[in-house]
C-alpha cells in the first residue's frame, strides 16, 4: 500500500495549478458563485478552449479523440485542482467525465463525428435531461414519450431540475419508447429544435442553474437515438458510475474549510471549541478523499466498482455538509456575500445530498449491496 | 498511489485470516466482559506477528491491517500497542499498556511495559505485581487495572513523547476501526434474523439507513487509520484518532439501539466490541485531546 504520488503525478499537478493560476481572471471568485450562471458558462468556454490547447481538457480520452489515453489518476488530479478553485470548467465537466466517453462507447460514427470533436475543443455545453416532475429518485418512472413516426421520433413531455439547460447546445435526453426500464431510450437532441421551451427555476443555489424543459411535438431523426431502443438503462448505469466519483467535491470542501480557518485565525476566533468542529469537518473531508482515491485506484486497475461508490458518495455528502455548516456558524457573513468563494461552496455543498442520486438512495445501496441486509418489501 | 496491499502484506493478511478463523466465535458458556485469549496471544507471538511493523516489506501498514482484523474478533489480546509501537519503543518487553496517570487502563496487570500519559508528559514504567490494582468489576470488555503510584515512571524527552503519542493515536484508530466493524457485523447478523411485524428488522428502512451510515463512518475510520499508519504523520494520526472516537460515540449508541434488549444481554456478543470501544473513547484526551493535536499539527495553531 502506498499513498504517495509519483514524480510524474506531482509534476502534472503543478502544471495544472500553474495553468489555473495563469488563466483565472481576477474577478473569478465573483464569477464562481452558483454553478450554472451564464457568466460562468461563458467564461468556461474560453477557459476550456485554453485547457484544450494545452492538452489539459481531455488527457484521459483515447488518442484518436484528442486525448493521450492517460490513466484515471491523471483525470482525477486534474478534476481535484479544478474543484479546488470552484470548477472553472462549469458544465463542461460532464462532457469530459461521461458524455464524451459514453458517445465513444455507444455512439454511431456520425454522432461521434458531430459531437466529440467540439467537446474535445471545449466548445460545447450539454444538459442532462433525466429528472421529471414525477420521476426524481424513481427515475425509471419517467414519462416523456418518444414515438417513432415516419419522419423520426416525436417527443412530448417535461424535464425538470435540468442544469445548464438555458445555455446548452445539446440535451442528453431520456425518453420512453416502451414500458418499464427496458422501454427507455436515449436521444441526443439539439436544444434549438422547434418545440423545446426552457424556463429557469429561481433557487437558493444561484441564478441560472436549474430549469424546466418542455418538449412539445419535438421531432428528431432516428439517427438522434443513442444506442438501441430500450438500451438507456444499461447506458446510464455506466454514466452514473462515472459521475458518482468523477466529481471530487471534497477538494472544494477542503479548500473552503482551509479558507474559513484562515479567516477565523486572522480575527482571533479560532478557539478550542471551533477547532474541534473544524477537526470533525476536516476528518470527514479526508475520509471522503480516501474513498474517492480507493475507487480511482480500482478503476486504474480495472477492478469493477460496486457499492463502494455509494459509500464514497455518502461520505462526500457528510463532508460537504459539515463544511457548509461550519462556515454558516462561524462566518455567517459569507451568506451575505462577504467571501464569494465561501458562498460558492455553500451553493454547491447544499445540493451534494440531492443532485445525481439522493443520499438516501446511496444508503439503500449500501444496506443491500454492502451489508447484504434483507431487502425492503416492494 | 496504490491502495491495495502489496504481495507480502497480502500474504500476512491471508495468514491472519487463517488464525482468525479459530477465534471467530465466542464460547457459548461465556457471559462476561473481558474475553481474553492467551491462546491467541501465543499464536501471534509464535508466528512473529508482533514484529511485522519492523519488517521493511510489511511495515506499519501491515501491522495496522492486522490490528484491525484482530479487533473484529470476539476474543481479545494485547495486540494493538505491541504491533504498532514496537518500532517506536525499541527493545521493551510486551505486553504493553497505556494509562492516563492513575486512571485504569486495559491490560495494565498483564503489561511488562506501561506507557504513562500524564498531562503533557509521557513516561514508561515496568510495574511489579504490588504496584498494580485490579478493577475486576469494570464494564469494559478488556481486563482493567490501574497503577497505584507514578513513582517508578521514567519520563521521556519531548521528541520521544511526540513520536509515541502519534503512534498511540494510530494504534487506537486502527483498533477502533476493527471494533466498529465487529459491532456492525454483529448487528447485521442480528437484524437479518430477528423478525418483527412479519419481516426481518433489517428490511426496515429506518434501520437499514442507520446501519449504512454507521458503515460509512466505520469505513472512514479504517481508511484514515491505515493512511496514518502509512505516513506516521502526527496530523494524520490525530485526525484518524479523532474520527475514530467521534464515529464510535455514535455507532455504539446506534448498534445497541438497533439490537433491542438482546443487545443488553451478555448472551449477545455486541458488548464485547462496544465496551472495548468505550474503553478507547477517553484515551489520549478523548475527542478534545485529538482536536487539540489536529489544531497543532494540521491547522498550525
Ligand atoms: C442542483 C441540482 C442540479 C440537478 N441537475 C440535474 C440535471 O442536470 N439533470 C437531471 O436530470 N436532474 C438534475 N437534478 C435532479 C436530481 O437528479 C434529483 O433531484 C435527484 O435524483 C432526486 O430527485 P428529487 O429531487 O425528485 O427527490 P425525491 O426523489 O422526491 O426525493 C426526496 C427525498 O426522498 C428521498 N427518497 C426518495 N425515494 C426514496 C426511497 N426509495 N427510500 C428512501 N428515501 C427516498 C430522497 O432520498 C430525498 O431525501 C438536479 C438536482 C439538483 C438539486
Amino acid at each position: 500500500m502506498d499513498f504517495s504520488w509519483t514524480e510524474q503525478q506531482l509534476k502534472f499537478r503543478e502544471r495544472v495549478k500553474s495553468f489555473i493560476a495563469a488563466n483565472l481572471p481576477e474577478n473569478w471568485e465573483e464569477i464562481a458563485h452558483g454553478p450554472g450562471s451564464s457568466e460562468q458558462t461563458e467564461f468556461a468556454k474560453t477557459f476550456c478552449g485554453r485547457l484544450a490547447d494545452e492538452g489539459l481538457l481531455v488527457p484521459h480520452w483515447p488518442v484518436e479523440w484528442g486525448g493521450e489515453a492517460a490513466d484515471p489518476w491523471k483525470a482525477f488530479i486534474l478534476a481535484e485542482e479544478m474543484w479546488k478553485v470552484g470548477e472553472p470548467r462549469g458544465g463542461q465537466y460532464m462532457n469530459v467525465n461521461w458524455i464524451g466517453p459514453i458517445l465513444m462507447k455507444f455512439g454511431s460514427q456520425a454522432q461521434q463525428r458531430t459531437y466529440i470533436p467540439p467537446m474535445g475543443r471545449g466548445e460545447s455545453l450539454w444538459c442532462q435531461g433525466f429528472s421529471e416532475p414525477e420521476a426524481g429518485s424513481d427515475l425509471a418512472s419517467l414519462r416523456t414519450k418518444a414515438e417513432l413516426e415516419e419522419d423520426g421520433y416525436r417527443i412530448n413531455g417535461q424535464k425538470i431540475w435540468t442544469s445548464y439547460a438555458g445555455d446548452a447546445d445539446t440535451c442528453f435526453l431520456l425518453a420512453r419508447t416502451g414500458s418499464g426500464k427496458s422501454g427507455i431510450s436515449i436521444f441526443l437532441v439539439p436544444m434549438d429544435t422547434v418545440g423545446i421551451t426552457v424556463r429557469q427555476i429561481p433557487s437558493i443555489i444561484g441564478e441560472g442553474d436549474i430549469h424546466e424543459v418542455f418538449f412539445d411535438d419535438v421531432v428528431v431523426p432516428e439517427s438522434a437515438r443513442l444506442g438501441e431502443e430500450g438500451q438507456a438503462w444499461e447506458i446510464i448505469g455506466a454514466v452514473l458510475s462515472l459521475e458518482r466519483v468523477g466529481i471530487p467535491r471534497f477538494a472544494l470542501a477542503r479548500a473552503t474549510l482551509s479558507r474559513a480557518i484562515d479567516l477565523l485565525k486572522q480575527s482571533g476566533r479560532f478557539t478550542p471549541s471551533v477547532i474541534e468542529q473544524a477537526t470533525r469537518a476536516k476528518a470527514a473531508c479526508e475520509a471522503a478523499c480516501l474513498f474517492s482515491y480507493r475507487i480511482i485506484d480500482q478503476r486504474a486497475k480495472q477492478i469493477p466498482t460496486g457499492a463502494e461508490a455509494s459509500v464514497g458518495r455518502y461520505s462526500t455528502v457528510n463532508c460537504e455538509r459539515l463544511v457548509a455548516e461550519f462556515v454558516v456558524e462561524h462566518l455567517p457573513e459569507s451568506l451575505c456575500g462577504d467571501y464569494p468563494m465561501l458562498l460558492a461552496h455553500h451553493q454547491r455543498g447544499i445540493v451534494a445530498g440531492i443532485a445525481s442520486g439522493a443520499a438516501e438512495i446511496q444508503l439503500n445501496n449500501i444496506a443491500t449491496q454492502y451489508l447484504e441486509l434483507p431487502r425492503e418489501p416492494r | 498511489m496504490d491502495l491495495m496491499l502489496n504481495k507480502d502484506q497480502a500474504a500476512v493478511q491471508e495468514a491472519i485470516e487463517a488464525i482468525a478463523l479459530d477465534f471467530s466465535s465466542s464460547p457459548s458458556d461465556f457471559h462476561g466482559f473481558a474475553l481474553v485469549s492467551p491462546e491467541l496471544d501465543k499464536v501471534l507471538l509464535e508466528n512473529g506477528f508482533f514484529e511485522i511493523a519492523t519488517i521493511p516489506e510489511l511495515g506499519p501498514v501491515s501491522a495496522a491491517v492486522t490490528v484491525e482484523r484482530l479487533a473484529r474478533l470476539p476474543y481479545t489480546a494485547e495486540t494493538a500497542l505491541s504491533m504498532m509501537l514496537s518500532h517506536v519503543l525499541g527493545e521493551v518487553e510486551r505486553p504493553i499498556a497505556v494509562v492516563d496517570g492513575l486512571r485504569p487502563g486495559r491490560f495494565v496487570r498483564e503489561a511488562k511495559t506501561v506507557i504513562v500519559v500524564d498531562d503533557d508528559r509521557i513516561g514508561l514504567c515496568h510495574p511489579g505485581p504490588s504496584e498494580v490494582e485490579d478493577r475486576p468489576d469494570a464494564l469494559y470488555a478488556y481486563p482493567m487495572a490501574n497503577l497505584v503510584s507514578l513513582d517508578g515512571v521514567y519520563w521521556l524527552s519531548d521528541a520521544e513523547r511526540d513520536r509515541i503519542k502519534t503512534w498511540l493515536r494510530i494504534a487506537l484508530a486502527n483498533e477502533m476501526a476493527g471494533l466498529l466493524q465487529g459491532a456492525i457485523d454483529a448487528t447485521v447478523a442480528h437484524l437479518s434474523i430477528r423478525k418483527q411485524f412479519g419481516r426481518p428488522l433489517g428490511a426496515f428502512q429506518a434501520l437499514r439507513h442507520r446501519l449504512a451510515e454507521c458503515t460509512v463512518l466505520s469505513e472512514g475510520v479504517r481508511w484514515l487509520a491505515v493512511k496514518a499508519a502509512w505516513s506516521g504523520d502526527a496530523g494524520d494520526a490525530a485526525l484518524a484518532a479523532y474520527h475514530a472516537q467521534d464515529a464510535a460515540t455514535r455507532v455504539i449508541y446506534d448498534v445497541h439501539q438497533m439490537s433491542g434488549a438482546m443487545g443488553m444481554t451478555l448472551e449477545m456478543d455486541l458488548h464485547l466490541w462496544t465496551y472495548r470501544m468505550k474503553a478507547l473513547l477517553s484515551e489520549l484526551g478523548g475527542r478534545g485531546g485529538q482536536a487539540q493535536a489536529v489544531g497543532q499539527h494540521v491547522f498550525g495553531v
